[in-house]
């Protein structure tokens, strides 16, 4: 077990508080980094979604995980900057330019909205966010000159530097990845100002931070508008993935995803943004493999437990015919869903620390080290 | 020096000039064939908001596959049928199609569903020389190709667009039932827009005046407003750009209000389950549609047999859903077996362009695809519900 011996306040504003982080860290950047030459193109599409989907878990985790605003309109962010990188482009404006729009536009409508929430609270704010977002989904039916309206909009390919980069490619990957990385590190530097400061203590009580003088609205509205900027950067690269975006895509279902992926990552830490990202993209391709393999696996199985060849096929084709039953694999994810809100309400990244501290305090690890500590003030109980 | 220069510069040139008829040839993928063997794959929506077209078509496709197989294959090689579940999501579409490709290796997409869906995965498809064969959505960017891009031939479709069957069953019910102030109520989507450009192409055409236009959202389940706007406009006939539940809302409040009013159906309305939930309410209503509807009792010879043997396969009845994607496996092996014994990528599309004509046996319009259409079929037909069932009115339409 190791103890950091903190000094001062550097010391706990530290990007990597020991050199651990940086070997665990530098690995896994080395290992994203070979992959696309490494994995088929399946997976590197899979990827590619990851890295989108946790660059805007990130952004939600900012509202929603840090300054504890609630958001159900995140879907809308993205179209918005999906649209913007989609019109621009028709106008052969280059790829950094309205990869840059995209966001300033999204961020100051976040802003926008921002304002009309600081009244809202809790669920009031969630139906507000929600009314949010099916204005711009009905904007973008209507718009058509703009928008071209359901029929929806083909996205060209990505042209960097004069350079064509499919959305298949290592590049585009690399440049999804990037966002990513640098959304975590603008993310946990943003954190550690007084900015990021200001937005935990809003999250914990209102009260308390506006009695030690943090000006509570024009927090919440950066949180907003921050919020919605980055998802605004990643609508871009959603859209160029997609090749084709159409007001349909933008529901309410997606919005739902998007929590879904903070609240199985775990809405505490940025690393619960990647590890719901990696969750809500990669469990669907992974059931399907379960689906196709599993029936030869366990008739293998059964042959090695003395079963006849035709009782093997036998067992093959019952258990791939209960394996493709319809709807099976979305009644597996709903439970999965159900169990982690039930039992695991840090996410995956709260398993993970309990898995690592169990090890490392082994014997002696205690399951109340990670009980609820806080205690609200009563007024703050029921919003 | 300059004499190997010289030769360096022809060998250069002759690369060159020899690679450039290749580059415009359209690339078409030999994988997925093996002695015994077809690979094919489709994605459907098996759990999202159109799974009530996405269960029977999978179905049909299953039968068709199963009845194949049975039979000795195409030139003894077994279709193998990969279906995988999208859920409407174009995400999902991208990736099951890459994982289609790369992991089950297959000959061609048949009848994958959905318009963003199938739209989102469409370049992967076509990239890697794997056809993409009658999409269940009749959206143009499915049968429409620019001859300059070679990977573009390798789209087809046998659905019969919304914007041609609209317009061919508008003309032929103001022509003959002499309309004057016709209206339409359409979903507010990317169906609902082909329907209305249909219609508004149609009415431009023989310079009539729309007398209203509505629409409603997906989903919707009250339409007093539209009735009430269309009533109050004076509409003599109602174009419905729906799909199940809405034909019978709006049939309803029109009831209620006492209105008669003659109504039209797009193709989509054209299924057994309007006039099985609507009842007496949609008695009389027209719809555009592709093929008659056969009912059990009534049908006969291999229709007959077809609708019992899918009956005794998946304990549901057969519907319009299931007899197209019935038809989409039958229409690509129909194409396959005349492809010949060694059949390749580029044997299947020069017999999917030989304009050879395949004839379902539900008795639809012959479909025929050459080098320049990759559309089977605009021909329409007009039929109505009367005593319950959807009977035939007019065939062979066309605007």
């Amino acid at each position: 077990m190791r103890f950091l011996f903190k000094t001062d306040y550097e010391d706990d504003i530290k990007l990597f508080p020991h050199s651990g982080y940086l070997v665990s860290y530098g690995i896994l950047l080395a290992l994203l980094l070979i992959a696309p030459y490494v994995l088929s193109s399946y997976l590197m599409s899979q990827l590619v979604f990851v890295c989108i989907y946790a660059t805007v878990g990130v952004a939600l985790l900012i509202l929603t995980g840090f300054t504890g605003q609630a958001s159900l309109g995140h879907a809308a962010f993205l179209a918005i900057g999906a649209y913007t990188a989609a019109y621009l482009q028709k106008y052969n404006v280059p790829f950094p330019v309205y990869f840059l729009a995209a966001g300033l536009l999204t961020g100051c409508i976040g802003a926008m909205v921002g304002f009309p929430a600081l009244r809202l609270q809790g669920i009031y704010l969630v139906i507000a966010t929600i009314s949010f977002a099916l204005i711009v989904e009905e904007v973008l039916a209507r718009w058509e000159s703009v928008t071209n309206g359901n029929e929806g909009m083909r996205v060209k390919t990505l042209s960097l530097l004069g350079v064509a980069v499919p959305r298949d490619s290592p590049t585009f990957y690399f440049l999804c990845l990037a966002v990513l990385v640098l959304t975590i590190v603008g993310t946990l530097n943003l954190l550690r100002s007084p900015t990021g400061r200001a937005f935990v203590a809003i999250r914990d009580s209102e009260t308390a931070a506006r009695s030690m003088g943090v000006n509570v609205a024009l927090y919440k509205v950066k949180s907003f508008a921050i919020s919605a900027a980055i998802t605004g950067f990643a609508g871009v690269l959603f859209a160029h993935k997609l090749s084709f975006i159409s007001p349909e895509m933008f529901t309410l279902q997606l919005s739902i995803e998007f929590i879904i992926v903070i609240l199985i990552g775990g809405s505490f830490s940025l690393h619960g943004a990647v590890l719901g990202a990696i969750f809500i993209v990669m469990i669907d391709p992974f059931l399907t493999y379960l689906k196709d393999d599993m029936p030869g696996i366990i008739a293998g199985i059964a042959a090695a437990f003395g079963a006849g060849a035709q009782e093997a096929a036998d067992v093959q084709s019952r258990v791939a015919a209960f394996a493709s039953l319809n709807g099976l694999k979305g009644a597996i994810y709903g439970i999965i869903i159900v169990l982690f809100v039930l039992f695991e309400p840090l996410g995956l990244y709260g398993r993970w620390l309990k898995i690592k501290l169990f090890f490392q305090l082994f014997p002696l690890y205690k399951r109340a080290t990670f009980k609820r500590q806080k205690i609200y003030v009563k007024s703050e109980r029921n919003r | 020096m300059s004499k190997s220069f010289r030769a360096f510069g022809l060998a250069v040139s002759a690369v060159v000039l020899t690679h450039l008829p290749a580059a415009a040839q359209t690339k078409v993928t030999n994988e997925g064939i093996s002695a015994s063997e077809i690979v094919i794959g489709t994605h459907q929506d098996l759990s999202g908001p159109i799974k009530g077209w996405g269960v029977p078509v999978a179905n049909g496709m299953k039968m068709a596959t199963e009845e194949i197989n049975v039979s000795g294959g195409i030139n003894g090689r077994k279709i193998k049928l990969v279906v995988e579940d999208s859920g409407y999501d174009p995400k999902k579409a991208v990736l099951a199609s890459q994982k289609l490709i790369e992991r089950d290796k297959i000959f061609a997409m048949v009848g994958p569903m959905g318009s963003p869906t199938v739209l989102a995965a469409q370049d992967i498809l076509l990239d890697a020389g794997v056809l993409q064969l009658f999409p269940l959505t009749a959206a143009e960017f499915t049968f429409k190709f620019d001859a300059a891009k070679p990977q573009e031939r390798l789209k087809f479709n046998n659905l019969l667009p919304y914007v041609e069957s609209t317009r061919a069953a508008l003309k032929y019910m103001i022509e003959t039932k002499n309309f004057k102030k016709p209206c339409i109520m359409h979903q507010d989507d990317e169906y609902g827009k082909n329907v209305l450009d249909g219609f508004n192409q149609q009415l431009a055409v023989m310079k009539v005046q729309p007398a209203s236009i509505t629409s409603y959202k997906r989903g919707a389940s009250d339409f007093s407003a539209q009735v009430a706007k269309m009533k109050s406009d004076g509409c003599d006939l109602v174009v419905l750009g729906a799909v199940l539940r809405e034909p019978i809302g709006t049939m309803s409040e029109a009831k209620k209000l006492g209105w008669e009013v003659t109504f039209l159906g797009a193709t989509p309305v054209n299924v057994l389950e309007v006039p099985a939930l609507g009842k007496e309410v949609v008695e009389g209503l027209y719809a555009a549609s592709n093929f008659e509807i056969p009912y059990e009792d009534t049908a006969k010879g291999k229709v007959k047999d077809w609708l019992v043997n899918y009956k005794k396969m998946f304990n549901a009845d057969a519907n319009t859903q299931a007899i197209i994607g019935y038809n989409a496996v039958m229409t690509f092996a129909h194409y396959a077996n005349k492809a010949g014994k060694d059949l390749t990528g580029q044997k299947m599309l020069d017999a999917l362009e030989s304009g050879d004509k395949f004839q379902d046996i539900f008795n639809s319009p012959p479909t025929v695809f050459s080098k320049t259409n990759h559309l089977a079929t605009t021909v329409t037909q007009v039929q109505q519900v009367k005593n319950g069932r959807w009977v035939l009115v007019k065939d062979n339409l066309m605007f």
